[in-house]
C-alpha cells in the first residue's frame, strides 16, 4: 500500500498539466465549443507527439505503453485544463477496444495511425434512449452475400464529424445481448452526422446508417458476442470521466480560491469570512475523496470487468460531488462569474456534460445496488471482513 | 502507487485479526461488559487486554527500534487501528496511539527511559489535559497554573472533559507557567503522576449513559523533572501532539463496522416481510453509506501513505478526521431513518434493532461533532492552514 505519487508519475502529471492549461487560451477554447470538431487538430497532433494519443497502446503499434492510472493522470490533467481533445473516441473508446477485441490486422492498420494523431476513430453505442443496457441497442447487421449491412440511428457519439471511422454496435439477433461491433468508415454511403447542441466541451453527433455495407472483415471481435467488449469499455470510460471531473472539480476550486483571497467586500478579503471558508473547505473534502477514488479506480483496472466495484464507486461519488462543487464556486464567485468571459463556465458546463458520460450517478447506483444482493462480496470491495455477528 | 496492500502488509492483517477474533469473542464480551457504563468493556478488561497488545508487541510495533519499537511502517500502524476499531476491540486510545509519539519526539530522555518501556508493555494509562471549562474549541485560553518551587511546580486548576481520567496513571497537562501571559505564550506541558496528593477526578453523566470525568488539582506538587520540553515552549509541543492524535483519529474501522451492521440486518428477514435489501430504496441508501465508507477508507490510508513516506500531513489529517467522522454521523443518521419504530428502542430492550447499538451510538457518536477539533473548526484548519485563506 502507497497512495502517493512515485517520481515518473508525478513528472507525467506536472508535464500534462502545464501543457494543458498553457495550449490554448479559453477564449479559444469557447470558439471550438462550435466548430465541428470541437478540438484543435494542431493541439492534437502535438499531444500524439507526447506519446499521449497513443498512451495505453504497445509500442509495436506506435504506443507508450503508459497504464491505466498514468493515463488517469493525464485525463484529469486534461480536464483541469479544460483541453478539447479526442482522447476519449480515439485512444480510450477505439484504441482501448482494438486492444480488447481487434483482430492483429485491425491493430496493425489503425492503433498506429491513432498514436500519431493522423487519423481520430469513435465509437457508437448509444442510440435514442441513452441508456447503457443491450437491450436499448436497436440498431441492426445483417449479412448480406460477402459483409454486412447496417441500419440504424446513434446518438451520443463523440468527434463523429472528425473520425475517420466508426466503430458501431448493432444488433445480430433478438437476444437482449446479440450485438455485434463493425467498424465503418465514415466516407461510406448511408452515413449522415449531425453536431448535436450540447454543453461541455465535447462534440457529440447524431449518426444515421442507412443501408451501410461493410466487409466481412470489417467485424471487430466475434459476431454476436459484442457486449462483454462494450461493457469493458464503457467500464473504461466511466473511470477516466472520474479522473476528468476531478480536474474540473481542482481547476474550478483554485479559481475560487484566487477569487476569495483577492476579491475585497467590507474591507476585508471574502475569503476571511467563515461563510465563506467554510465552503471552500467542503468542496476540498468533495475533491480529495473523489480525487482518491478516482485514482483508485483508474488503477483498478485490468483484466476483464476488474475494478468494476471501484469505478462504479468513483463515477458515482465524482458524477455527484464534483457538479455540486462547480455550484458552490459559481455562489462563492457571484455575478462575475456569471458573464462568459469568466473561466469558471467552462467547468460548470463540463461537468454537467462529464457527470452524464458512461453513466451518470443513477446508473452507477444501479450498479452497485445490484452487485448488495446479487455479488455482496464484491459489494464490500477486497472481502476485508466478513459480516459481523458481534454483540446480535 | 499501490491501492492494495502488499502481501507482507496482508499477512499482518490476517494474523491481527485472528489475535482479535480469538481474544474479543461474544463469550468474553458478555462476561466483561460494564453494566453501569452502558454494557461497554470494563476498566478492568481494558487494562488486561491492553497488556495483551503490549505483549504481541502491537503497541510498540510502529515506533522507532531505538525505544524498542518493532520499526513498522504507518501502514502497519493503520492497519492495527483500522481492525483494532472493527472488531471493537477495547483500549485503542490515546494511550496507545499518540502519548507515545508525542513522548518519543518531546520527552527527555530520563522521561523516555522511565515511560516508554511501561507504554510498549501496555502497562500505563493516560489522559490529556488541554480542555478547561474556558479553554474549549479556543485552546490557548487554558487558565491552570503551575508555579515555581524549587524544584517542583505546583499546579492548581481544572481540567474538564477529560476522557478516561479515572482510570489514568498518567496526565499529559498544558499548564499557565508565566501568570503575565495570555494565549499561545507562557504555556509548558507536564507529566503528572494521577496519585499525587491533591488531584481529585469529578463525574459527569453522559448523553451516551456512560460517565466522563473532569480533574481537579489543588497545589499539587510535581517535579521539574516532568516537565515536558522547556518552560514557557508549550505551545509548540500541544500542536506537534496535536497533529498525532488527529491521525489516530481517522481510522476508517468504526465506519466499516457500521456499514457491515446494516447491511447485516438489511439481508435478513426475521418478521417474514420481506428483506429491506430488496427495497430499492434501501438499497440506494446502502449504496451511498458504502460510497462514503469508501472514501474514509482511501483517505485513511492516503494519509498513512503520506506518514510512511516520511512527509508530515497536518490540514490533510484534519481533513481525512473529519470525512471519517461526518462519515460515521451520515451511517447513524441513515440507519436510524431505516430501523423504523425500532430505531428508538434502547439497548435491554429486547425488540431494539441491532442490540440497540445504532440508538446508542447515534446519542454516543454526538462527540465526533466537537471533541478533539469539532466539525467547524476543522473547517476553519483547512481553510486557512490548508487552503491558505486569510484569517
Amino acid at each position: 500500500m502507497d497512495i502517493t505519487l512515485d517520481e515518473d508519475q508525478t513528472l507525467l502529471h506536472e508535464t500534462a498539466l502545464s501543457f494543458a492549461q498553457s495550449a490554448l487560451t479559453p477564449k479559444r477554447i469557447r470558439e471550438l465549443e462550435t466548430t465541428p470538431d470541437g478540438f484543435d487538430t494542431g493541439v492534437w497532433k502535438e499531444m500524439a507527439q507526447m506519446g499521449w494519443a497513443g498512451a495505453p497502446f504497445p509500442e509495436i503499434y506506435g504506443g507508450a505503453e503508459v497504464g491505466p492510472f498514468e493515463l488517469g493522470l493525464i485525463v484529469e490533467a486534461l480536464g483541469q485544463g479544460a483541453l478539447p481533445s479526442p482522447l476519449f473516441s480515439s485512444v480510450i473508446e477505439v484504441g482501448m477496444l482494438l486492444l480488447d477485441a481487434g483482430s492483429e490486422d485491425q491493430k496493425r492498420e489503425w492503433l498506429p495511425q491513432i498514436a500519431s494523431g493522423d487519423a481520430i476513430l469513435t465509437t457508437a453505442i448509444t442510440e435514442a434512449g441513452g441508456g447503457l443496457s443491450p437491450q436499448e441497442i436497436r440498431a441492426r447487421i445483417e449479412p448480406t452475400g460477402n459483409g454486412f449491412r447496417i441500419d440504424g440511428a446513434k446518438l451520443f457519439v463523440r468527434d463523429a464529424g472528425a473520425a475517420k471511422a466508426i466503430i458501431c454496435l448493432a444488433r445480430a439477433g433478438n437476444k437482449p445481448d446479440e450485438l455485434t461491433l463493425a467498424l465503418v468508415r465514415t466516407d461510406a454511403p448511408g452515413i449522415t452526422r449531425r453536431r448535436l447542441d450540447a454543453a461541455g466541451g465535447e462534440a457529440l453527433w447524431e449518426v444515421r446508417f442507412e443501408n451501410v455495407t461493410v466487409d466481412a472483415d470489417a467485424i471487430v471481435g466475434q459476431s454476436g458476442q459484442a457486449w462483454p467488449h462494450v461493457a469493458r469499455l464503457l467500464l473504461r470510460g466511466a473511470a477516466f470521466k472520474a479522473a476528468e471531473l476531478v480536474g474540473i472539480g481542482k481547476a474550478s476550486l483554485a479559481l475560487t480560491l484566487d477569487y476569495a483571497k483577492t476579491r475585497i467586500q467590507f474591507d476585508k478579503p471574502i475569503g476571511s469570512f467563515q461563510g465563506v471558508q467554510h465552503h471552500c473547505a467542503e468542496m476540498f473534502r468533495d475533491l480529495e475523496v473523489s480525487r482518491l477514488l478516482a485514482w483508485q479506480a483508474a488503477g483498478s483496472l485490468g483484466d476483464g470487468l476488474a475494478g468494476a466495484r471501484e469505478v462504479a464507486i468513483a463515477k458515482l461519488k465524482c458524477s455527484r460531488a464534483i457538479p455540486a462543487l462547480t455550484r458552490t464556486a459559481h455562489q462563492i464567485h457571484g455575478a462575475i462569474a456569471y458573464y462568459r468571459d469568466y473561466p469558471l463556465e467552462l467547468f460548470y458546463h463540463r461537468a454537467i456534460a462529464a457527470q452524464a458520460a458512461y453513466g451518470d450517478a443513477a446508473h452507477h447506483r444501479r450498479v452497485l445496488a445490484a452487485m448488495l444482493t446479487n455479488d455482496l462480496p464484491q459489494f464490500r470491495g477486497q472481502g476485508r471482513h466478513e459480516l459481523p455477528v458481534h454483540y446480535f | 502507487m499501490e491501492f492494495q496492500l502488499n502481501a507482507d502488509e496482508i499477512a499482518f492483517r490476517d494474523e491481527l485479526r485472528t489475535f482479535l477474533k480469538r481474544e474479543l469473542t461474544l463469550e468474553v464480551f458478555a462476561a466483561n461488559r460494564d453494566h453501569a457504563e452502558q454494557g461497554m468493556w470494563s476498566e478492568a478488561f481494558t487494562k488486561a487486554f491492553r497488556r495483551k497488545l503490549g505483549a504481541a508487541g502491537y503497541i510498540g510495533m510502529g515506533w522507532p527500534a531505538e525505544y524498542g519499537g518493532g520499526g513498522r511502517s504507518r501502514i502497519y500502524q493503520a492497519i492495527f487501528w483500522d481492525e483494532m476499531e472493527y472488531h471493537r476491540a477495547p483500549g485503542l486510545d490515546r494511550t496507545v496511539t499518540y502519548v507515545p509519539n508525542a513522548v518519543m519526539a518531546f520527552g527527555s530522555e530520563s522521561q523516555k527511559a522511565a515511560l516508554l518501556p511501561a507504554m510498549s508493555r501496555g502497562e500505563l494509562s493516560w489522559f490529556v489535559g488541554y480542555s478547561e471549562p474556558e479553554a474549549g474549541s479556543d485552546l490557548a485560553n487554558v487558565k491552570t497554573k503551575a508555579v515555581e518551587d524549587g524544584d517542583h511546580f505546583v499546579i492548581t486548576g481544572q481540567k474538564a472533559f477529560s476522557s478516561d481520567a479515572h482510570m489514568a496513571d498518567y496526565g499529559w497537562v498544558a499548564v499557565r507557567t508565566d501568570p503575565n501571559s495570555s494565549r499561545h505564550k507562557g504555556l509548558t506541558m507536564f507529566i503528572v503522576d494521577m496519585k499525587l496528593p491533591g488531584v481529585s477526578i469529578s463525574r459527569h453523566a453522559t448523553l451516551a449513559g456512560w460517565t466522563h470525568h473532569s480533574v481537579n488539582f489543588d497545589n499539587v506538587r510535581v517535579p521539574r523533572s516532568m516537565m515536558v520540553g522547556e518552560k514557557d515552549q508549550g505551545w509548540k509541543v500541544i500542536m506537534g501532539a496535536i497533529d498525532f492524535e488527529r491521525a489516530a483519529l481517522a481510522s476508517p474501522g468504526l465506519v466499516d463496522y457500521q456499514l457491515d451492521r446494516l447491511l447485516a440486518w438489511s439481508l435478513e428477514d426475521p418478521h417474514g416481510n420481506g428483506r429491506p435489501a430488496d427495497d430499492p430504496l434501501v438499497r440506494a441508501d446502502l449504496v451511498d453509506l458504502a460510497v462514503e465508507a469508501e472514501g474514509a477508507r482511501v483517505m485513511n490510508y492516503w494519509l498513512a501513505s503520506l506518514h510512511a513516506r516520511g512527509l508530515m500531513p497536518q490540514h490533510e489529517t484534519s481533513l481525512t478526521v473529519l470525512v471519517k467522522r461526518e462519515t460515521s454521523r451520515l451511517m447513524d443518521s441513515t440507519a436510524m431513518n431505516m430501523l423504523g419504530l425500532h430505531a428508538p428502542l434502547r439497548a435491554g430492550d429486547p425488540h431494539a434493532a441491532l442490540a440497540g447499538e445504532v440508538e446508542l451510538e447515534y446519542r454516543d457518536h454526538l462527540y465526533f461533532q466537537f471533541a478533539a477539533g469539532g466539525f467547524d473548526i476543522t473547517r476553519n484548519v483547512i481553510a486557512t492552514r490548508g487552503l491558505g485563506l486569510p484569517r
